[in-house]
């Protein structure tokens, strides 16, 4: 448990909470600014696994993605909410 | 000056301010702005992270004495080229991810560190096999990442190391093993039983692989422990 709460934690102050968010801030359409954050996520667990899915691990790689989906979301309600363009 | 009837309360007021568009303010104030507080708190935060990388933090809680006094026997701590490896380390990862990660879940130590889980020298002992299960396992896991930051077999030079090491590490080279399979105990004392301990560590990560490796990798702590007492 500690485990995974530590692995969401990591993700959201590394690539997919960070660029995730941002990434979602540029758009006012929820799905796209989920796939941009899944991208992040996906791109953030290569990157660290040496671009080896079998590496990578199936847990962190899948929180990298949910963490990297819901950033982008997040940003791109913030945008919706405060921007007018 | 507040409207009288105004009847939102005032987090609701906080909220609807937070997001109304601003009249006085251009993109560029608030843009640059907004990129100065960044570095402001992006300074802070890593800041703060290197600060707590640090063996006085590190040591500053009561229930790290014990720790701290195994530690400063040790090779790591006072050897004969003055490198010295301190807390961080060993079990703070360097690269980011891993670091934040590692972070996040040593804020359960502020915990334990309140409620007393090892603050005597008897509950340290009652618990030195799951602490020190725990970071075998992340050791094991992570293919010894932290060790790996300063030993490397790549620039080991094998003849210039005793024989026995010298042969052990080409083992280990050869049937892919990692530093933790046989050095467990290098910078804490070990617990009782630690070899089968550690080998339901090795068996629980990678069931039914090479057993006898760890079987093989057996040492002798005490007597490598003597050895490097004599020799400094």
């Amino acid at each position: 448990m500690l485990e995974f709460i530590g692995t969401i934690a990591g993700n959201i102050l590394s690539l997919p909470g960070i660029l995730g968010f941002s990434l979602g801030l540029l758009t006012r359409r929820p799905a796209l600014a989920a796939v941009f954050g899944g991208l992040v996520g996906l791109l953030e667990a290569m990157i660290f696994s040496g671009f080896s899915l079998a590496a990578a691990g199936g847990l962190e790689l899948a929180v990298s993605v949910a963490v990297g989906v819901v950033a982008g979301v997040l940003g791109c309600l913030v945008r919706r909410k405060g921007a007018m363009v | 000056m507040a409207d009288p009837n105004d009847t939102r309360g005032a987090l609701r007021r906080i909220w609807d301010w937070f997001w109304t568009p601003s009249s006085v303010l251009s993109v560029g104030f608030v843009l640059i702005a907004g990129f100065m507080a960044g570095i402001l708190f992006w300074g802070g935060f890593n800041w703060s992270v290197a600060a707590s990388n640090s063996e006085e933090f590190c040591v500053s809680c009561h229930s790290m004495e014990t720790n701290l006094g195994e530690y400063r026997e040790t090779v790591h701590y006072n050897n004969h080229s003055g490198v010295r490896a301190v807390c961080s380390d060993c079990h703070v990862p360097k690269e980011w991810n891993h670091k934040m990660k590692a972070k996040a879940i040593a804020v359960k130590d502020i915990f334990y560190e309140i409620t007393g889980s090892i603050d005597t020298a008897e509950k340290y002992e009652a618990r030195r096999t799951k602490m020190a299960m725990a970071v075998w396992k992340k050791m094991k896991a992570s293919d010894s990442r932290e060790c790996r930051n300063c030993h490397a077999f790549e620039y080991m030079d094998f003849t210039m190391q005793e024989v026995r090491a010298g042969s052990e590490h080409q083992r280990a080279i050869d049937q892919g093993m990692t530093c933790i399979d046989c050095h467990q105990g290098i910078a804490h004392k070990l617990p009782p039983n630690y070899l089968e301990e550690y080998e339901k560590v090795a068996r629980a990560l990678a069931p039914g692989t090479r057993p006898e490796a760890h079987q093989s990798a057996r040492i002798d702590a005490q007597a490598i422990r003597s050895f490097l007492s004599d020799a400094r």
